[in-house]
């Protein structure tokens, strides 16, 4: 199946170089990129990358004695297309903070605590409705060290591969009502007020399902649209 | 409906993505890749110079014949079943990335190449770019008549290519829009 990818409307993107985020105006390039019209090499990508890195599950707020500390949550997201369809046996990668607004990595230094039961990391396969769920805490907001006030609201990373290269995606989700979404210099990098609301997950009020948890609705919408049958 | 905004990787992207044999794309699912095997190294900096750690480096290319492992490509049907065609490293302290592959051939109406992108805190978009081997007629390299030896690799050994990517600065690596 042939995939058609256009030109992206700029104000749906962040601004490669944000004021007070000090690391954007040292790596992005100088020079306008240079706009290309894709060719098979850039329309072809990929598939089953699921066979060449481990799967780690979606299930990452641990059970019992070694339950995470934090608000039990489940995220359900659908990664579909520009058409609407689903993006089906695709792998995302999701990784997030703990509680506390601690990452278990060697670059996040000791301004919180880590929790032993929560490593953050999850790696999944999405199903033929495009469809994942995420069991996991809800993540704490955490300072950058920039020295001015920025705080990162709380907020969920994912890396999404897609069906052909220029369908590679990087974002974040955060969440609905936080008041450090306002200021955030990442999430207000996005121009567009509708483009940024996308980035925020719904709030499904909770059912009293089995678990207690707090339920959040997300999409994401990767780049590509099917070819259709050529006009006349 | 509108694709999803982009956002950058972030400092805390977990060590254990980005796994020791994920730049190896000579062998996939027990079978050996056809072709000569190379190695494509290079350095990554930004605008002072200085070799960003843990960068992700993830590269798509065509198999030894050309032939992307996709089914949007007409001769997929003939792709090396040993091939997988990506791959993905970080950068060690001295912006150092390596992978192990094999030289692709030349896709229909393209030089032969191998399609990179950087990802990395600060970069709130992936960047895109291509490695040739060679100069020579290509719609990809046509765009970038003035700098277009920045996008070739250099041969520093018979099987060792080095392609160093400048994020910013002197000897800027061309990026694409696309
Ligand atoms: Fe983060």
């Amino acid at each position: 199946m042939a995939t058609i990818i256009r030109p992206r409307d700029e104000r749906t993107q962040p601004a490669r170089i944000v004021p007070g985020y000090p690391q954007t105006p040292l790596r992005n390039p100088r020079e306008p990129l240079v706009r290309r019209e894709p060719t098979l090499s850039e329309l072809t990508g990929p598939l089953e990358v699921a066979g060449r890195v481990k799967l780690l599950g979606g299930d990452i707020a641990g059970h019992g004695a070694a339950q995470a500390i934090g608000q039990l949550m489940h995220l359900r997201v659908r990664v579909l297309d520009e058409d609407g369809a689903p993006v089906g046996g695709t792998v995302v990668e999701i990784w997030q903070a703990n509680a506390a607004g601690r990452y278990i990595h060697p670059n996040d230094d000791d301004h919180a605590p880590p929790d032993p039961n929560f490593y953050g990391a999850a790696r999944l396969v999405t199903d033929e409705s495009g469809a994942f769920e995420l069991r996991t805490v809800k993540p704490g907001a955490y300072p950058v060290p920039t020295g001015d006030g920025w705080w990162r609201p709380p907020h969920i990373h994912f890396s999404v591969f897609g069906k052909v290269w220029l369908s590679r995606l990087v974002t974040q989700m955060y969440f609905p009502g936080e008041p450090l979404n306002a200021q955030d210099r990442i999430l207000n990098a996005v121009p567009d007020a509708a483009a940024r609301e996308r980035l925020v997950a719904r709030y499904v009020p909770p059912t009293g399902n089995p678990h207690n948890a707090l339920v959040f609705e997300h999409q994401i919408v990767l780049r590509g649209k099917a070819a259709t049958a050529e006009q006349p | 409906m509108i694709p999803t905004g982009e956002a950058t990787l972030g400092p805390f992207f977990p060590p254990r993505y980005v796994d020791a044999a994920a730049n190896d794309l000579t062998q996939f699912e027990g079978r050996k890749a056809q072709g000569e095997v190379i190695e494509i190294s290079g350095r990554v900096a930004q605008e002072d110079g200085a070799p960003l750690e843990n960068l992700v480096v993830e590269i798509w290319q065509a198999d030894a014949q050309g032939i992307f492992r996709h089914p949007a490509d007409p001769r997929h049907a003939q792709a090396d079943p040993g091939f997988f065609g990506w791959g993905r490293a970080a950068t060690d302290k001295d912006g150092r990335y390596v992978f192990r592959t094999i030289r692709p051939g030349a896709p229909a109406g393209r030089q032969p190449h191998v399609n990179f992108m950087v990802m990395f805190s600060g970069l709130l978009r992936i960047l895109k770019t291509t490695m040739f081997f060679e100069d020579g007629p290509d719609p990809v390299l046509s765009l970038v008549s003035n700098r277009r030896n920045l996008l070739i690799g250099k041969k520093a050994e018979p099987t060792l290519v080095t392609f160093d990517i400048r994020l910013r600065g002197e000897n800027e690596t061309p990026f694409f829009d696309d």
